[in-house]
């Protein structure tokens, strides 16, 4: 089958007069160019951005005569006689006070929820909550469950029209005995990259830069015959055509199971996989060299579900494994594993359940599309911008498949807009940029649709669970035996971790004497899935905490109760052999309990509305790195100078989760500078030290120690100089806030500023330091008892509240209690934020974001009306908690915020369905028809 | 990105002159706000040549004549939302996605509404791996899984509550202008589901102005609390007299769309005007709903279920309607 080629026929440039931000404004774009294009890519006005192709997520939302529209949806020919207002152009109230709020997460959907915000208040000076959250309906953020995007309004709304004045970086107190740590701010650059003055992928634009589009396969199974790229080559305009064969070397991001292509060299395995790529003048010019690429395709059938991947006679999604050896199965991973007496266990508990529970997959949505832009310099040195979380493996990977030294490339990671895992592992993009730049001599950016940023995927891992679970009379469990099938996809991605972290990470908090898992994932003819907020173990936790909610009942104990009996301590190990320094679950219990008034509601409220507990504990970074060495994980350079200012290098990326902000508290705190005279440049290949990247929730505590590390070491040289200075013994020397002072004479102090002349001057070179964070030998002893093994480990419990329509099957989250144990809360702000995020996005995979695909193996919808992620009108009131039960082993007892306080979102919610209607939902998402049908089949139960 | 490719652009200036470019150019299409016409392209659904700009052509805002409420056809959505003469349109202008689009699209344009389907308003890489559609290149309807019909959805809010309150349409062709009952302007073919021909301009709409027991309310089914296109939506307008189980309806009409191409006046209903709606009447009414609606699966929600909420919510919103 050919590709069908549409004629497209070009339209001339013609001269556009708008009027942006008070000034007229010319441009030169075709009629067919919406006022987006023109404001980002002919004004240079980024500060607008691109989410979702046509309309549906409000990113590109500009004023148009004072009124918030979809600038991707108005054609820039329409906007010549309207006055336009982009960020750029919006007073700094309102963004002020959305940085000053903690609204500010990735920033990519700011500037347009900024406008929303702005035009509310203009008409509209003290709006209600619900005001708001109408207000701001039609811009999709995912990163913070808009919480403190209706507490930033509330804030700006309060504040005066003209005002100008930042709100200090800092806005509350340390916590007891530091001098920052603990203390609530703003992040470091999040105002900039709100305001478009910091710029994400597809902000940068490079002299001569050409644009590439990548040919997606229509079917999901199917062997390629031919490829003819003639036509396309010919077309005028276009630079460089590349075809699978031009790069043969597979990558993983895991090294041992290298099973995929930049491009798909003779097989494609889903709709989407990617063909052949084209660098051209502009995006239409590539599309429709892509339009006159031939690819012959030989039609195979395809693999689509559990059941038919696991067939005798199945078709296989792959002949070979990545070491040529011939597969006779679809089974990609396989782990089991057993500690205790299991059958023992199940056979002597006062009661039991079996049940089977199933997880549908669904994916990471960052707002953001993914982008890359590469740049080869006359010696032959790759500079690739990368929309990606980890520069470091994307760096290997790069020198692998391009068959070059990595010495010779340089990926830096601008401003992120979102990523959840979604933008973990090296992706087609990055590869065909590089690969088509360096054949074009020109740089090459590539920009996903939002289609295929679904079919990039790598999200939610769709899981098929059967949970046998016992517990004696007292509510004490005695064994747990899980057995697990994986829909994996076309490709292997983090598979085997994601097989062993579905067994692995369901031991905590909740603990138990016995316990079994089988773990199978099987290649299927989809997107491949890979690691979500929460990875591998989301799933299972859902099971487990809705059979614990079923053994409590039979056993009439309360729910939470039943939690508190079975309670993991700090500093115990696990059944399968983590050793789990600290854990605060019934501290969460408490706060949630109290919170949601647990005790006098739970079970007495009238039908149709429940409460409902979940809990759960999750990783602070993995114990080992993907890739097998002792080098260390992650690393920070501190450069301080006689300006007074300390610059911190780090490989760290901040995908919006506040690393940077965490590295400036954790120095600021070691050397009483204050944050704002603390610079962070972070994900920079060729300028900052290794750092493995923003997954496994490792940063705050991997790269948070060695920033205190490098801190430290810089604190030392500056009390050995001042001690020096004033002739005093090194220990005499105290550090404050931006002074030091001699502590047996605390009037005697000096400004910081002071100190570091003083250390430049005695150390008689730059003033440099630098920490490490170093892998600990770590997990049980038996095969893959390293992987889940973490040096510390986070826990979470959630109280939702739930109103179920029993006519209609409609339910509704009203609101949920959050309880999260982060250890020491190092910028408590951003950890709400985190938790609020997490929250959020539980929820949604709840109620009703599902990744499907039919029966001829096509997604049921890759575009953000099809996919609902929530606005802020059906968004639950999120109450978030921090409980520190600080962790010996962390930054000043830091653990992690960004991925525990999902888990426990899902079960939470089925749990409350369960008080309010008396069914038991085990399949995701609770859409109403499947709600009203389970209430309909008890309904005919208890008549029977 | 999606890119769009291969028009020009005309402004209008008044109505005739819109009809007038329409018709001189081969391949034109109307732009209003063009939130529903620019998606279609990106998705290469519709190529035309020339898009004729209607923003400046069409009349906005609204009146009242000779007892009739006249709507100009290029009136903002968010404009509509605050119309306190006829407060049921309103509350349906007010449901149409989000704020953003509001202020782009206009009440002609939602009226004019292309049909929808999830075969249909896809890439065009998609719809290729798909193999097209009835309506878009293809020759198999894949909802009904057949040849011959076209059941993509009619997602209007506004058209329901329109139809309820018995809107007319002014129409302008290369021949003049006529009028025509709204109920008309639909027929039951996704493909094309509307009679007027193509390059017809609607240029306003017009509403009976209510009478003083007049009762109406829209009310839409979507997943989110915004930019979702209905799953299903229902407006009733009645004359009623009383309230609670005592209400009497002299007149009632209910209108359920985003079932099918074809916004549907149920048939039926005025047996039960002249009667108290008690609330075995109202269940009754519910059930003759549930009959006569059958969703298709042209857009998001188990069919089935979207039957029963036709019931629910026409039950629901009599209820309501009674006081």
């Amino acid at each position: 089958m050919t590709a069908t080629a549409k004629p497209a026929h070009s339209v001339p440039a013609q001269v556009l007069q708008v009027h942006v931000n008070g000034e007229p404004e010319v441009a030169l774009a075709p009629p067919t160019w919406t006022l987006l294009e023109v404001l980002r890519y002919k004004l240079g006005l980024v500060g607008t951005k691109q989410g979702c192709d046509k309309g549906d997520c409000g990113a590109c939302t500009v004023l148009m005569d004072g009124r918030p529209i979809l600038s991707c949806c108005t054609l820039a020919v329409m906007a010549q006689d309207a006055k336009i207002t982009t960020i750029e152009g919006i007073p700094p109230r309102v963004p002020q006070a959305f940085d000053a709020a903690g609204a500010l997460q990735c920033g990519f959907c700011q500037p347009g929820m900024i406008c929303s915000a702005h035009a509310l208040l203009e008409v509209n000076d003290c709006p209600s909550d619900r005001e708001i959250r109408q207000a701001i309906s039609g811009n999709l953020c995912r990163c913070t469950g808009y919480t403190k995007i209706v507490e930033a309004v509330h804030l700006a709304s309060a504040r005066p029209k003209n005002e100008r004045s930042p709100t200090p970086m800092v806005s509350s107190a340390p916590a007891d005995g530091l001098r920052t740590v603990g203390a609530r701010g703003r992040k470091p650059g999040a105002l900039d990259k709100a305001l478009g003055r910091i710029p994400y992928t597809d902000d940068i634009v490079l002299p001569r830069m050409a644009h590439g589009r990548i040919l997606r396969s229509p079917h999901p199974h199917a062997k390629i015959v031919s490829i003819d790229t003639s036509e396309a080559e010919a077309l005028p305009g276009v630079y460089a055509v590349m075809t699978g064969a031009d790069l043969p070397t597979p990558f993983c991001i895991i090294p041992w199971t290298p099973d995929e292509h930049a491009l798909a060299p003779d097989k494609v395995r889903y709709v989407g996989d990617g063909v052949a790529a084209v660098a051209a003048v502009d995006e239409e010019t590539a599309l429709r060299a892509c339009d006159r690429i031939a690819v012959e395709y030989e039609i195979l059938p395809p693999v689509l579900s559990l059941d038919a991947a696991e067939a005798a006679d199945a078709p296989l999604v792959h002949a070979r494994d990545w070491k040529g050896r011939a597969r006779t199965s679809n089974l990609c991973k396989e782990v089991a594993l057993a500690f205790g007496s299991v059958d023992e266990g199940l056979a002597e508990g006062a009661a039991s359940i079996d049940q089977t529970w199933f997880y549908e997959g669904n994916t990471h949505v960052p707002i953001e599309p993914h982008c890359a832009l590469a740049d080869w310099s006359s010696e032959q040195r790759l500079t690739l911008w990368s929309a990606t979380q980890v520069p470091h493996y994307l760096h290997r990977e790069l020198a692998r498949v391009l068959d070059i030294p990595q010495a010779q490339i340089r990926v830096i990671q601008p401003a992120l807009g979102g990523a959840f895992g979604g933008k973990s592992e090296p992706f087609d993009l990055e590869f065909c940029a590089a690969y088509l730049a360096r054949k074009a001599g020109r740089p090459v950016k590539i920009l996903y649709t939002r289609e295929e940023v679904f079919y990039s995927h790598r999200g939610r891992h769709p899981m098929e669970m059967r949970l046998q679970m016992a517990a004696d009379a007292a509510g004490h469990l005695t064994a747990v035996d899980h057995d697990i099938r994986i829909d994996g996809g076309g490709y292997h991605s983090f598979g085997m971790v994601t097989t062993y972290y579905a067994g692995q990470l369901l031991t905590g908090p909740v603990d138990f004497p016995a316990y079994r898992f089988r773990a199978r994932r099987f290649y299927t003819n989809k997107p491949c899935c890979g690691p979500k907020r929460g990875h591998g173990s989301v799933q299972p936790r859902f099971s487990f905490e809705c059979g614990l909610d079923e053994l409590a009942h039979k056993l009439g104990i309360d729910p939470i109760e039943m939690r508190r009996r079975n309670a993991l301590e700090s500093g115990s190990t696990t059944v399968n052999g983590l050793f789990v320094p600290s854990t605060g679950l019934q501290e969460c219990l408490d706060v949630v309990a109290r919170d949601s008034q647990w005790d006098r509601r739970y079970g007495k409220l009238p039908f149709g509305r429940g409460l409902g507990v979940a809990c759960s504990m999750y990783i602070s970074g993995t114990a080992y790195p993907i890739y097998p060495n002792k080098m260390p994980q992650s690393g920070v350079s501190l450069l301080a100078d006689r300006s007074g200012r300390i610059t911190i290098t780090c490989g760290a990326s901040d995908i919006g989760q506040g690393s940077d902000a965490m590295l400036a508290w954790v120095v600021s705190e070691e050397t009483g500078l204050s944050p704002e005279r603390i610079v962070v440049k972070s994900a920079d290949t060729d300028l900052t030290p290794v750092d493995l990247g923003a997954y496994s929730s490792r940063m705050t505590y991997m790269v948070g120690l060695a920033a205190q590390e490098a801190g430290r070491a810089m604190q030392a040289k500056m009390r050995d100089a001042l001690a020096a200075h004033w002739g005093v013994p090194a220990d005499r020397i105290g550090v404050g806030h931006g002074v030091w002072f001699d502590k047996t004479d605390t009037a005697r102090q000096v400004d910081v500023h002071q100190v570091l002349i003083l250390a430049e001057t005695a150390e008689g070179r730059p003033l440099q330091t630098v920490g490490g964070y170093r892998t600990r030998d770590l997990g049980g002893q038996y095969r893959g008892g390293s992987i889940g093994a973490s040096p510390a480990y986070s826990t979470t419990a959630h109280v939702a509240e739930v109103v179920v329509d029993p006519q209609t099957g409609i339910v509704t989250v009203e609101r949920v209690w959050v309880a999260h144990d982060c250890g020491r809360a190092i910028n408590p702000l951003m950890v709400e934020g985190q938790i609020e995020g997490s929250v959020y996005m539980g929820y949604a995979e709840a109620l009703m974001e599902a990744q499907v695909f039919d029966e001829r193996g096509l997604h049921t919808g890759p575009n953000l009306l099809d996919y609902r992620i929530p606005t802020s009108i059906e968004t639950p009131d999120i109450i978030a908690k921090i409980v520190e039960t600080i962790d010996p082993g962390g930054p000043y007892g830091a653990k992690e915020a960004g991925e525990g306080p999902l888990h426990p979102a899902i079960p939470a919610i089925a749990n409350a369905i369960f008080d309010a209607v008396d069914i038991r939902l085990r399949q995701i998402p609770f859409t109403p028809d499947r709600v009203l049908a389970a209430l309909r089949a008890a309904d005919v139960e208890r008549r029977v | 990105m999606l890119r769009m490719d291969g028009f020009t652009f005309k402004a209008a200036a008044s109505p005739e002159e819109a009809v007038r470019l329409w018709h001189h150019h081969e391949g034109a299409a109307y732009i209003a706000g063009g939130t529903d016409i620019l998606p279609n392209i990106k998705h290469r659904i519709e190529s035309p040549r020339v898009l004729v700009g209607l923003s400046k052509a069409l009349p906005t805002g609204w009146c009242i004549e000779h007892g009739e409420v006249v709507l100009g056809a290029g009136t903002r959505l968010s404009e509509l939302a605050s119309c306190s003469v006829l407060p049921a349109l309103a509350t349906a202008a007010g449901l149409v996605a989000g704020p953003q689009l509001r202020n782009m699209g206009t009440l002609g344009g939602n009226v004019m509404l292309d049909t929808r389907c999830l075969f249909l308003n896809q890439t065009a890489h998609w719809r290729q791996s798909l193999g097209y559609c009835l309506k878009a290149e293809g020759t198999w309807c894949h909802v009904i899984r057949g040849p011959k019909t076209c059941v993509a959805t009619q997602s209007s809010d506004t058209v329901p509550i329109l139809m309820a309150l018995h809107a007319r349409i002014r129409v302008l062709g290369p021949n003049g202008e006529r009028e025509l009952a709204l109920a008309e302007l639909f027929r039951f073919d996704g493909i094309h589901n509307h009679t007027i021909e193509k390059g017809h301009l609607i240029t306003h709409v017009i509403v009976p102005l209510p009478p003083s027991n007049h009762r109406a309310r829209y009310d839409k089914i979507r997943t989110r609390g915004a930019i979702d296109f209905p799953q299903l939506s229902v407006a009733i307008a009645a004359r009623m007299t009383g309230t609670g189980e005592a209400c009497v309806a002299d007149s009632l009409t209910i209108v359920v769309g985003a079932i099918n191409p074809l916004p549907q006046a149920v048939q039926g209903v005025e047996a039960f005007t002249g009667r108290a709606l008690d609330d075995a009447t109202v269940a009754a009414l519910g059930a003759l709903i549930k009959k006569r609606c059958r969703p298709q699966a042209s857009t998001h929600g188990d069919p089935a279920w979207r039957r029963t909420m036709a019931r629910i919510t026409v039950e629901r919103g009599l209820k309501a309607l009674r006081g």
